[in-house]
């Protein structure tokens, strides 16, 4: 049996009570902005217990933390990286890699500037007024503020940061789809920037408006990460805060398309990037416009025919299959060619998404070849996944389950993926009815569970 | 030893204090659930009141977030209270000396986790956030470990055992439930501008170490019925609770995923296509928060069998082992100068 050694024990608390006599000065430093919170936690402990606690309970407090600490350090690394919007490197690299010497990584970054004179940063947002008016129609900036910054409730009980609490994990701080989890989902998280939204009631090439984000963000997508904000949304308590997120997403959405536009402009232009550059805040103006306008660009969708709502009997119902299905067969609609000939999204016809396109085959990559793409890594590019045709059978509708979002989905299209609009017969044109159109969309809805 | 027709207090406080330790990592899982580590502003006080003194009615029907974090607040000084009455009893009835130490260490470990969280709310750093959310279950191993050591079965169990197997797979067992936990807060504290390698790869260390755990309860479940322990019975216990746990732990874990991401082979099955996550949803914040606070019991299991194999295993009695710290002051206990005498000599 060994002892226990007191003598030594005393020799290396007393070695201790010197270093804990040290940092006296320690709660005159500004904590808040300490650029190491380990350090400064360090040294606030050491304050603590050596004016507060007895000597042995100073000692096991202190030990115990400085445990803690040195195992964290080891998984984590100590150091605290400076929160901000990313600059789009992967756009820059995309439009340079061919036939010119630039560097990507400081036209995003300038272009990052220009934008951050604008809209602020990741903290304190703000909205460009000097350059370009329309906020009001656009989004509300006290919306955004509360959206911003880090997470938690400030004195007057108000929360913010409600984006880092509900969508960083996913979407990353710049809405580029590059959170934390993005690697593990599938399909990968929206990147605001391209300013291209899905599931809209306007056509492809115009912006989506507060409600149709906010429909996504109530109902969520099924069988994806993206989550229903339902129970947030429908409580007393947090209903405010699925709106503000609405505004915050298109806030971030105008912000990114403004950053690739003024990246664009530089490259294949050769326009400086500058803040009062006439050329760039035209861009500046465009944008902001498009979103402004989008409210005017919603499609009005002729009301759900009663059947949908009450069987009809089996001769017309078999009638409606029997059109909807040569409709859906027909070399018009072609959805036979990704849907499959059973609807079983089966189809022969595969491809990527516009925000793969975007970095490999504009950029004249090979998505498809394993180790091309892995040239725009360091960009922040993940590994190219092609575009899943929906499966009717299973009734999952990413954009919404009801007749007249998938009507919507037929006349719009999906922007962004391979689902293109039919053509619709408007004002002459040629091509499917609207009686028609309904006919699709009851055949669709029919392939549920077969 | 404590005498045995007294009610011992000491055990009655170590176990409230690892049980009430256990409510308090769930609270703390619910408030990283809900991200509600800043839903209070300030600290010590609660919005410039005292601690104590905040309005209950403000409090209970506030909102959420507040009412989790700042009932986090209010049990972790409960248990804070637990752990000092178990000091001033350690210290004033039991006689193992190495014991009454340690209940100081542990509110020690209790008052640090304490500043940990303070200062994750004063600096509004994440990373604390991290490293105190793997303190606490750390504390709770800790204060389990001395209830236990507080118990009958620590009193009686005698060195027969001369297999080391069991002895070395518990520590492994242990450092691997540990380090799962670990990583499991790497990822429940993942910081906004963590890269998605990053993550991925914590993922795939988190699922491997998943594998590992799960072999090493598988073998201590074996090893415990082998003919070498079979004797032994009182090992049987912690065997049986960690490998119910680890069951319950991996539908855990898979559930945590499928409310967090979605599973990845979505499209094979309508039922899982279909299925739409809610955010913070009650059902689905209870799940995750399941999850961790799972691990944390597996870790204070792994606690129970180190101590059961270890007072049991008779190859610890050598000197030249390191293990010999319980057994030893144990016996050093038996002197009634004990460790305090020591040092009063020194002075």
């Amino acid at each position: 049996m060994r002892r226990f050694d007191t003598t030594k024990a005393r020799v290396f608390l007393g070695n201790w009570r010197t270093v804990l006599r040290f940092p006296y000065s320690v709660p005159s430093i500004d904590l808040q902005r300490s650029s190491n919170p380990l350090l400064a936690c360090f040294l606030m402990i050491l304050a603590a217990t050596r004016t507060h606690l007895p000597r042995n309970l100073a000692v096991s407090g202190w030990l115990a933390t400085s445990g803690m600490l040195a195992v964290i350090c080891l998984a984590t690394g100590c150091g605290r990286s400076e929160l901000g919007y990313k600059p789009n490197s992967l756009h820059a690299a995309s439009l340079t890699r061919e036939g010119t010497d630039q560097n990507p990584i400081s036209i995003a970054k300038k272009a990052s500037e220009v934008v951050e004179t604008w809209f602020g940063n990741i903290d304190q947002p703000k909205w460009p007024t000097d350059q370009v008016g329309l906020a009001d129609q656009v989004l509300r900036m006290d919306c955004v503020e509360r959206c911003a910054g880090p997470v938690g409730r400030g004195i007057d009980k108000v929360e913010r940061g409600l984006f880092r609490k509900h969508c960083v994990s996913c979407h990353g701080l710049s809405g580029d789809g590059l959170g934390p989890a993005a690697m593990l989902l599938e399909p990968y998280p929206r990147d605001f920037r391209r300013g291209t939204f899905k599931f809209k009631s306007t056509p492809v090439g115009k912006k989506p408006t507060r409600e149709d984000i906010h429909r996504t963000l109530h109902d969520g997508i099924p069988g994806t990460a993206m989550p229903s904000f339902r129970a947030l949304d429908e409580s007393e308590e947090f209903a405010k805060d699925v709106e503000d997120l609405v505004h915050y997403v298109r806030f971030l959405a105008i912000r990114g398309e403004v950053e690739r536009r003024l990246i664009s402009l530089h490259v294949r232009e050769g326009v400086e990037l500058e803040s009062n550059s006439q050329r760039m805040q035209e861009v500046l103006v465009q944008v902001v416009q498009k979103w402004a306008d989008s409210p005017d660009d919603v499609l009005v969708i002729p009301e759900t025919p009663d059947y949908f709502q009450t069987p009809s009997d089996d001769s017309d119902h078999a009638q409606r299959i029997e059109k909807g299905k040569t409709l859906f067969e027909s070399e018009l609609t072609a959805c036979v060619k990704c849907h499959g000939p059973t609807g079983a999204g089966d189809g022969k016809s595969q491809d990527f998404d516009e925000w793969t396109k975007d970095w490999t085959i504009l950029a004249g990559i090979d998505p498809k070849h394993p180790k091309d793409w892995k040239e725009m890594k360091p960009f922040g590019a993940l590994k190219p996944v092609l575009s899943k045709p929906r499966n009717f059978h299973w009734g999952a509708y990413h954009g919404g389950k009801s007749p007249s979002e998938i009507f919507k989905r037929i006349v719009l299209g999906i922007e962004g993926t391979p689902m293109p609009p039919v053509a619709r017969a408007h004002n002459g044109n040629p091509g499917l009815t609207d009686q028609e159109i309904w006919d699709l969309v009851y055949y669709v809805m029919h392939l549920e569970d077969r | 030893m404590n005498s045995e027709s007294k009610f011992n207090f000491v055990k009655l406080w170590a176990w409230m204090s690892a049980a009430f330790i256990f409510p308090l990592i769930w609270v703390g899982g619910l408030v990283t659930t809900h991200d509600a580590g800043m839903a209070v502003p300030d600290w010590p006080g609660t919005y410039g009141y005292n601690l104590f003194l905040y309005p209950l009615s403000t409090w209970l029907y506030g909102p959420f977030d507040l009412l989790i974090e700042h009932g986090h607040r209010l049990l972790g000084s409960w248990v804070g209270f637990l752990v000092i009455l178990l000091c001033i009893w350690a210290w004033n009835t039991e006689s193992r000396g190495w014991y009454r130490w340690a209940c100081l260490g542990l509110l020690g470990a209790v008052i640090a986790q304490g500043l940990l969280g303070g200062f994750r709310v004063v600096l509004d750093q994440r990373t604390i956030a991290m490293i105190h959310g793997c303190g606490g279950p750390m504390v709770f191993a800790y204060a389990s470990f001395l209830a236990f050591a507080a118990s009958s079965d620590w009193n009686r169990a005698r060195p027969t055992l001369k297999a080391n197997g069991l002895w070395r797979l518990s520590w492994v067992l242990f450092g691997a439930t540990v380090t799962q936990l670990i990583l499991g807060a790497q990822l429940r504290h993942a910081l906004p501008y963590t890269t998605p390698v990053g993550f991925m790869s914590m993922v795939h260390l988190h699922l491997t170490f998943a594998g590992i755990v799960t072999l090493a309860v598988l073998g201590v479940f074996y090893l415990v019925r082998r003919p070498e322990y079979q004797t032994e019975t009182k090992l049987r216990s912690p065997a049986n609770a960690l490998a119910a746990l680890l069951l319950i732990q991996l539908a855990l874990g898979v559930g945590t995923w499928m409310v967090n991401y979605a599973l990845p082979w979505s499209e094979t099955m309508p039922s899982l296509a279909r299925y739409v996550i809610a955010a913070k949803g009650y059902w689905e914040s209870m799940l995750v928060t399941a999850h961790q606070a799972t691990g944390s019991l597996l870790i204070a299991c792994s606690t129970w069998l180190l101590c059961r194999v270890g007072k049991r295993q008779s190859t610890l009695t050598s000197s030249r082992n390191s293990f010999t710290i319980p057994n030893a002051v144990d016996s050093m206990a038996s002197e009634p100068t004990g460790a305090i005498r020591i040092l009063e000599t020194v002075e």
